[in-house]
Parts: structure tokens; C-alpha cells; sequence
């Protein structure tokens, strides 16, 4: 009976969140003369796909969607593996300079993004003159610097995941004549999985949502714009084209809910890993 | 392991990290306190002026501003908000998660991720939609029709802060979930066969365990509420009437980057950063006294 | 140890530079005659018909020139702003030709963006609207070749007032009565969608009444925006925004977009648009039921200044290929492509000649070339105005004053204060 209560009361949660979401695909199914109507209905008698079509007929959409795909992919896979051995590093030994360290983590997240983002695009001029894949108008540029920006938190939110397993493991594991480098991958790296998957996911939205880097750094190399950027077009300052926006929108949540169950499997036999050890 | 080998393996497992971070994060914020002390506009980027030093001018400048420190006690006021809110909506949620069955967490998780990964423009604009004064299904339902959510200052930042803690207390949710899935079930076993109660389980066990990850979290939220810019931008249509719901990310992008004047733009970031830090600081000495260590 | 190092490696960087960075002159000294020429041209969303135009264009443009090319990108507006100042620091990746919105004119040219036209040897520029000419110029020096105008007047609900029996107003002093008495009678109607945010809807108001925002004084301007006459036509216009009008609470922060939206929805019985507003509102509640007259001005049947929006069409100061980017300009922004433009987007020509013959051939477009036909007015030319728009100077004023917060008096002072500070700086 207690648990029928809970269940009912989180599946209401569950309703009252996903409200904005069910709307924002309604509306991206809503014809035009309906979205902004004096008398909103939660449903609608005629859906039409006219703001998919002109959302996907943005030129190259599909180039877009797969560069913000390979961005946001490799940014994640980089990520998961420069700040786990960093924040093993912050976690399981103790060295000087590591509390400046963390602090330093703290403080770089803590500058506002848009100030950087003039001396960062000095920094990535002069990068692409010596290589020019992570130079403007390359995607290289726009992993760089999500990566930068991605790790600090990483790195912060893995360490209480690393701490959280006993060390005592690691003690067994010595004992049991396991390399440094097996223990680090075969052991501690399956029992942090459920912090890999709530960083790795954070980490894809960063560079999945990002367009004050794309459009800053991609200037006139079109066929390396990334999605959002893509999607203004459809804000206008005369007239906004809500329905594009919705039908847009609706699109780019579309790949992050993908990859979420794809790494929601890895965290249960994450989980599982744990339970055995 | 001597300390010093110590030191050298930590230095190996860090030295990506450490690559990345000084190249693309600490060099720039060099750069960026340097500018904060020049007169550095789009003029100045583009080489069509010679550079000034100011010197402390900016920070004269802004310091002096009264607007300033109107804008200022509101970031505060609203990320102290967004934070507790965010942290109780969703540490009460990862608790409840893990109560039920797997498909009702699984529904609510899906809900949250997709409330999470809403690009932040689009998450804005569909709950200015819902709360519309004349085309929102909120007044339609409430039938409240034509009042407006968003004229009246503290509606305002009401509406905003239930939106930011919506697209943010995912993220707690799911951490906190991770580090209570975390726990060994022996001990929370253990200590229920000691006849603990499941709130002295909660309490003096469950809680203790998860402490790094709460710090984790709540570090986080202050950092990225503090900073909180699309949701004023959009929803208070650029800081609202009059600019009374400005914080401070609106502030300076209107006064500075909006406008090109990097130079003033740095010297609000600089500002922004050591207040961050000197409240991180504060509440990381706080829990230092009450016995956690860094 | 090695932290150390890397510490110091760190530091040698930090005394390295020592100055925050900046790029190098802009301006080359070549001229190529062949290769590819870059243009930058705005997206839109149904940007196929302006795509067909331009290619035409090309087509031409090419069969002239051998051993040429043109690169056409387009890109958004709503990003605009980044990718002109990107392009203007890095001069590899910039265009030799692009659009830009008028507004922005000033900007670019502080910044070193756009090179001074000749349009002297150019046989059609003569028949330019003096006016429009006006907004591609800074201090006397022409930096743009108007493409196209954008203009505002008075849209109404021709059933509503033909319900009521009213006419739409002959002077500016008429329309607040009379969108008093419409709400006053249909209480769910705002009178007129007018907004706190919505600069052009506002100048007009002021420069009927002969005011200004700013007057330029042998190359320096100062804040008029507190000048007797000025102050007349802000009260005029934050009148609109008044519980019996257009409901504070609704209308206070309300731009151009959201005032026509909510006569797009049929729940306002007048609004300021513009002409390119005519396919979203086809496309309404209020399609099939709107008129439009040119906003009247201060004296009856004359017609209040509006604002001149639009778009240029500039060459870019660090072009390789001056003399092929000059001609390409005047070729895209000529009379013939004017028209085609005109046909495929609706976009109103800067030539008089060609805007009398669209408007002869369109009604809809009448008001809209009478109104600039009338005489536009303009924001001040200066890359202050840049930062006054960014710090939304204007918009505040208004605010405050239907809000209550401040009056008529010391709204303006303010801001008249605010905008001397950016001017002289």
C-alpha cells in the first residue's frame, strides 16, 4: 500500500516534469495558426509535420546533426578517460600543490564562459596556424575547448565516486598481484561507472547544446557548423518561427535521450560489477 | 610507495588533465585579467586602435556603479534560491527513486533527462509558452487569463527560478541516486540488523557515505546558478521590466560583451569569479569545522 | 618538480605577452582579377526564392569574369554578431562581400570592418533614396549599397472598426483616443498592441513631435532624447501603454515581435508593423481582416518619420579582390535584382523608381512606400549608439515611465545622461 502511494506520487512527478516536454513536441506537431491561439488546447485536431519539414530542410541538416554528434561523442570519450586517471590521481594519492589543484578546478568553472571566449579565440588562431585541425573553423577547435570545459567538472564529480570505493579493494587487489594498470582499468574503473554515466551525460549535453563556440570559432567553414547553430534561423528578431523551434528542439532531445538509455545499460552492469566485488 | 614516487605516478595520471586545463582554461583567464585591465573593444581586437591601460579604471568604474550592487544583492538572493531548491527538489526525488520499481524510476528518470537536456533556450521559451498571460494553458487552467507571470518583479523571479531548478535538479537527482546505488548493500544491511530505523539509517549512515557527493553537488549548483544567463535573458525578455530582474551574467553581457567592451566585460568576469569563490571558500570552511576534510 | 616546470614554462608565457592580443592591419594591398570571391549573405527561413535570385546573379557575374568564382554562405542573423567580429580578427576567414543590417553600419566601420564605396562611377546609385543612401554612411563617407528597406505603419482590424464604425486616425494626437474608446467597448481587445521594448514604434512618435534621440553637432552628437519636443512624443507613446490602452502588465515589455503577435492573435485591434510582418499575419487569426495606413503624423493626412531598417550590402576592408567584390556588390544590389528580390521575397527596393513600380503593382505595398516616400529618419550614426542599443538605454526609459517608476522628466534626464556617457566615450 506505502509503496502503491510512492509509486503514484513519483509517476505524478514524473507527469508534472515531462508537462514542458509533451507540450514542446505538441507544439512542434501544432499547425502554425494554432501555436500562438487565444484558447491553448493540450492536444490537437490537426498535426501536421510542416514544422519537421522546415526544421529538416535547413540546408545540410543532416551534415550538422553529424557533426554535433562527432563532437559531443569524442568530447564525452575524452573526457570519461582524462578525468578519471585525474581524479584517481586527486583521490588516491596525496601529493603537495594537490589542494591548489582542486582549488584551481573550482575557480576555472567559476569564470563566466563568455568572458573567455575572446582570448580563446586568439588562443585557437594561433593553433591552427602550427595544426590546423584544432584551429578555427575545424570541429577540432570546438572538442578542444569542450573538453576544457568539461573536464573541471569531471574531474570534481568523478573524485567522490573513486572515494567512495574502499580502499581496502585496492589492498585486496594488490595482494592478489593485480598490475597498477589492471586494478586501475578492471577494477576501479567498472565501480565508478555510475558517476562515468552521470558525468558523460553532462558532459554530451555541454557540447551538444553549445552554440557560443560554434559560432565564434566556426566562421566561414559552413560545412562544419553544428546543429544549434543551424536552428537559429529560426529566431529572428522580427519574427520567430515557433513551430520550426519546437519541431528543432524536439529533434536535438531526441540523440541525448538516446544516449542516455544506451549508457543507462552500462550503468546497471556497473552496478552489478559492484555488487560482485 | 614513498612520497615522492607518489608524487611522480599522480603526475603521469594528471598530466592530460593538467595539458588541457593550463593551455585552454588558465591561460585564457590569464588573458582575461590582463584585458580587464586595458581598454580592449572590438577596435582594439581588431588592430584599427592602439591599447590603453587602465589600470584598476574598469573596476573603478564598475565598483562605482550603483546599478551594480542593486544587481549584485539579486544574483545572490536568486542563486541562493536556485540552490536550495534544486538540492531539496532533487535529493527528495533520488531518496523516493529508490523506493519503487524499476519502471516507475526509469519513467521519472526519462522525464527528468529530458528536462535536462532541453537546450536551455528551448526549455525557456516552452515555459514563457505555458505561462503566457493571453496564450498560456497555465492561466487557461487557472483561469487567470491575461495576468502576466512575468511583469511583476518577484513572479518573475519566481517563474525563472521554477524553471532553472527544473532543468537542474536532474542532474542532483541522478547523482545522488548513483552514490546511494553506490552504498554496499552490506552495510546499510548491517546496520538494519542492528535494528536501526530507516531514517537512523538514512541519517547517520547513508548520509555520512554520500558526503562527497553532496559537496560535489552543491558546489556545482552554486557555481552554475550564480551564473545563470539564458533563463533571465529569454524568459525576463533581457532582465525584465525596467531591468529589475537583471543578475549579473545579463548585467554584463549587456553592459560589456553586447556591446564590445571587452575590457569592462573582463573586469566583471574577474569580479564575478573571486565572489564565486570567496562563497565557495566560506562553505568549504564551514564543513572543514564540522569535520570534513577537502 | 615537474609541477614546477610546467609552472614556470607558464610563466615565461605570461612575460611573453604581456599585453592582451590583438590582430594585425587588416587592409592588403592586392587586387586580384580572378579566383574565388566569398560572399556573406543572411539565411532565412524559406531562403530557397532569395537562393535563386542570388544564383542567377551569379550565373551572370561569372560569364563576365573568367577564372572566377563565387561562394556563396549564408548566415544567421540571430549569430551575426560574433561572426563579424570573428571575421574582422581573422581576416583568413572573412568574406570579400557581405550583407549586414544598417544598425550595425557604424559598428563595423569603427571596427575596421567594411571599406568606403565609390558609387560615384556607378550609373544607377543616383536613383538611390536620398534617405536610405543616408544609412550606409558614416561621417559623409558611403560603406554600403542599400539592398533593401524595411519600413513600419499602422496595421488595423478593418472589422473591428468597421463594427464600431471609426476610421483609422489621420493624426498622431487621434490614435490614443481611439484606441481608448475601441478597449473601452470591446474590453477584450487591447486598443493598440504598442510595446516598452519596441524602439521603432517609439521614434516615430518622437520625431512627429520634432524631437530626436540625439543631436550630431560638428561630428560629436549629444542626447536630445530630454529636449522639450522629444519628451512630448515619448509621453505621447507611453501614453498607448496604460491600463485603458494596452495594459502595462501585457504590453510593458513587449517588442516588435510579441506587439504584432498579439494582434496576429486577435487580440489587438491596431499595431505598428512592418512589411515584412504581412506573411505572419496572412498566416493568422487576422488574415482576411487588417488594413494598413501609414502612421499619421502630427498634422492631419501627414505621415509620422519612420525608422529606415534594412539591409547593405558592403565590401569588406580586407578583401583581395577589391575591384571584383565592388562589382559584384552593385550587381547583387542593382535595380534588376532589386526587382527580382522584390519578387522572390517581398523585400521592399531602394531605388525610387523600382519602389514606385512594386507598389504600383502591389496595394498592400502603398502605405509602406508612401511612408518612405514621406521620409524616414534614422538612430545616430556612431558606434556608441551600438553600445546605448546593447545596455537597451532606450528601452528602460520607456519602461520606467509606464511602470510608474519614473516620470516623463527624469526618465529622459537619465537617460540622456546614460547616452552622453556613451557618446563621449
Amino acid at each position: 500500500m506505502r509503496r502503491w502511494l510512492t509509486e503514484g506520487f513519483v509517476l505524478i512527478i514524473a507527469a508534472v516534469v515531462a508537462f514542458p516536454l509533451f507540450w514542446m513536441v505538441l507544439s512542434a506537431f501544432k499547425p502554425e495558426d494554432e501555436i500562438i491561439s487565444a484558447d491553448p488546447v493540450p492536444w490537437t485536431t490537426r498535426p501536421t509535420l510542416d514544422s519537421f519539414t522546415r526544421a529538416l530542410t535547413v540546408a545540410n541538416f543532416g551534415r550538422y546533426f553529424m557533426n554535433s554528434i562527432i563532437v559531443a561523442l569524442i568530447v564525452v570519450f575524452l573526457s570519461i578517460l582524462i578525468s578519471f586517471l585525474a581524479a584517481t590521481a586527486l583521490t588516491r594519492f596525496r601529493f603537495r600543490s594537490r589542494t591548489t589543484l582542486l582549488i584551481m578546478l573550482l575557480v576555472v568553472q567559476m569564470v563566466p564562459v563568455e568572458a573567455l571566449t575572446v582570448p580563446l579565440f586568439f588562443l585557437m588562431r594561433s593553433v591552427g596556424d602550427s595544426v590546423p585541425v584544432f584551429g578555427l573553423n575545424h570541429l577540432g577547435s570546438l572538442v578542444l575547448v569542450h573538453l576544457a570545459f568539461s573536464l573541471p567538472f569531471a574531474i570534481w564529480m568523478l573524485r567522490g565516486f573513486v572515494a567512495a570505493v574502499p580502499v581496502e579493494l585496492e589492498e585486496a587487489a594488490t595482494l592478489d598481484g593485480a598490475s597498477r594498470f589492471r586494478f586501475l582499468w578492471q577494477v576501479l574503473f567498472p565501480l565508478v561507472a555510475p558517476g562515468l554515466v552521470a558525468t558523460s551525460v553532462l558532459s554530451f549535453i555541454h557540447a551538444w547544446n553549445d552554440f557560443l563556440f560554434a559560432k565564434t570559432f566556426i566562421i566561414s567553414a559552413v560545412e562544419n557548423q553544428t546543429l544549434p547553430l543551424a536552428l537559429q534561423v529560426f529566431v529572428k528578431p522580427d519574427q520567430n518561427d515557433w513551430g520550426a523551434i519546437m519541431a528543432g528542439s524536439t529533434l536535438m532531445t531526441i540523440p541525448v535521450l538516446i544516449f542516455f538509455m544506451l549508457v543507462q545499460r552500462r550503468l546497471v552492469s556497473g552496478l552489478a560489477g559492484a555488487v560482485k566485488g | 610507495m614513498t612520497a615522492k614516487g607518489q608524487g611522480r605516478t599522480a603526475f603521469a595520471y594528471l598530466a592530460p588533465a593538467l595539458l588541457i586545463l593550463g593551455g585552454l582554461l588558465a591561460y585564457p583567464i590569464y588573458q582575461l585579467v590582463l584585458i580587464s585591465l586595458y581598454d580592449y573593444g572590438q577596435e582594439q581586437v581588431s588592430g584599427g586602435a592602439p591599447l590603453e591601460f587602465l589600470g584598476l579604471g574598469n573596476y573603478r568604474n564598475l565598483l562605482g556603479n550603483q546599478q551594480f550592487w542593486g544587481v549584485l544583492g539579486q544574483t545572490v538572493a536568486f542563486a541562493a534560491v536556485c540552490v536550495v531548491g534544486t538540492l531539496l527538489v532533487g535529493a527528495f526525488l533520488a531518496i523516493l527513486a529508490t523506493r519503487v520499481r524499476t519502471w516507475v524510476r526509469m519513467t521519472l528518470f526519462l522525464a527528468a533527462l529530458g528536462a535536462w537536456s532541453t537546450p536551455a533556450v528551448a526549455g525557456s521559451t516552452i515555459w514563457l509558452f505555458l505561462f503566457d498571460a493571453n496564450f498560456g494553458l497555465v492561466n487557461e487552467v487557472l483561469g487567470t487569463q491575461g495576468f502576466s507571470w512575468t511583469f511583476d518583479k518577484w513572479t518573475a523571479f519566481g517563474l525563472v527560478a521554477a524553471q532553472v531548478i527544473w532543468c537542474s535538479f536532474p542532474f542532483v537527482m541522478v547523482t545522488l541516486f548513483a552514490g546511494i546505488k553506490a552504498i554496499p548493500g552490506e552495510v546499510l544491511e548491517a546496520a538494519a540488523l542492528d535494528g536501526a530505523s530507516a531514517f537512523r539509517t538514512a541519517w547517520s549512515v547513508t548520509l555520512p557515505l554520500l558526503k562527497p557527493i553532496i559537496l560535489v553537488v552543491t558546489i556545482q549548483s552554486i557555481i552554475w546558478d550564480f551564473k545563470v544567463f539564458t533563463q533571465i535573458y529569454v524568459m525576463t525578455n533581457g532582465g525584465g521590466i525596467a531591468g529589475r530582474n537583471l543578475v549579473l551574467n545579463v548585467y554584463a553581457y549587456q553592459q560589456a560583451f553586447a556591446a564590445s567592451e571587452y575590457g569592462l566585460g573582463a573586469a566583471i568576469g574577474v569580479v564575478m569569479t573571486v565572489l564565486l569563490l570567496g562563497i565557495t571558500m566560506f562553505y568549504l570552511r564551514a564543513l572543514r569545522r564540522s569535520g570534513e576534510v577537502l | 618538480m615537474r609541477l614546477k616546470a610546467l609552472v614556470a614554462v607558464l610563466g615565461v608565457g605570461a612575460v611573453v605577452a604581456c599585453a592582451p592580443v590583438q590582430s594585425g592591419p587588416t587592409s592588403s594591398g592586392t587586387d586580384e582579377q580572378t579566383g574565388q570571391l566569398r560572399v556573406w549573405l543572411f539565411d532565412e527561413v524559406n531562403r530557397g526564392p532569395k537562393e535563386a535570385v542570388v544564383k542567377e546573379a551569379i550565373s551572370e557575374f561569372q560569364g563576365k569574369h573568367s577564372g572566377v568564382t563565387v561562394d556563396v554562405q549564408y548566415i544567421q542573423v540571430s549569430s551575426r554578431a560574433e561572426r563579424f567580429k570573428a571575421a574582422f580578427s581573422d581576416p583568413k576567414s572573412a568574406p570579400d562581400v557581405a550583407e549586414f543590417g544598417n544598425t550595425d553600419l557604424a559598428g563595423y566601420v569603427s571596427a575596421g570592418g567594411f571599406s568606403e564605396l565609390d558609387l560615384g562611377k556607378w550609373d544607377e546609385s543616383k536613383d538611390l533614396v536620398p534617405s536610405i543612401l543616408d544609412t550606409a554612411k558614416v561621417d559623409g563617407k558611403t560603406y554600403g549599397v542599400p539592398w533593401f528597406v524595411g519600413v513600419r505603419a499602422l496595421y488595423y482590424r478593418t472589422d473591428v472598426f468597421s463594427e464600431l464604425g471609426l476610421k483609422p486616425p489621420t493624426t498622431l494626437d487621434e490614435i490614443a483616443p481611439l484606441a481608448r474608446q475601441i478597449r473601452q467597448k470591446k474590453p477584450e481587445l487591447i486598443g493598440i498592441s504598442a510595446g516598452g521594448k519596441y524602439l521603432f514604434a517609439a521614434l516615430p512618435f518622437i520625431w512627429a513631435q520634432g524631437g530626436d534621440i540625439a543631436k550630431q553637432d560638428g561630428g560629436k552628437f549629444t542626447a536630445a532624447i530630454d529636449s522639450a519636443e522629444a519628451k512630448a512624443g515619448v509621453a505621447k507613446y507611453t501614453e498607448l501603454i496604460k491600463d485603458d490602452i494596452c495594459p502595462p502588465a501585457t504590453c510593458a515589455g513587449n517588442g516588435g515581435d510579441a506587439s504584432v503577435e498579439a494582434f496576429r492573435a486577435g487580440k489587438a485591434a491596431m499595431t505598428i508593423g512592418g512589411d515584412f510582418n504581412r506573411k505572419s499575419v496572412d498566416a493568422s487569426s487576422a488574415a482576411g481582416k487588417y488594413g494598413v495606413v501609414p502612421l499619421p503624423g502630427k498634422t492631419k493626412d501627414s505621415v509620422a518619420p519612420a525608422f529606415a531598417g534594412g539591409n547593405l550590402l558592403g565590401v569588406m576592408k580586407g578583401t583581395q579582390r577589391k575591384t571584383l567584390a565592388n562589382e559584384f556588390t552593385q550587381l547583387l544590389a542593382s535595380k534588376k535584382y532589386q526587382q527580382k528580390m522584390y519578387t522572390a521575397m517581398g523585400n521592399l527596393p531602394t531605388f525610387s523608381d523600382v519602389q514606385k513600380q512594386v507598389a504600383d503593382s502591389d496595394k498592400f505595398l502603398e502605405p509602406f512606400t508612401k511612408t518612405l516616400q514621406a521620409g524616414t529618419k534614422f538612430v545616430p550614426v556612431t558606434p556608441a549608439w551600438a553600445k546605448i542599443e546593447a545596455q537597451a538605454v532606450v528601452p528602460t526609459m520607456l519602461q520606467e515611465i509606464v511602470t510608474g517608476a519614473k516620470n516623463v522628466d527624469t526618465a529622459t534626464a537619465d537617460a540622456a545622461k546614460t547616452m552622453n556617457a556613451a557618446f563621449t566615450s
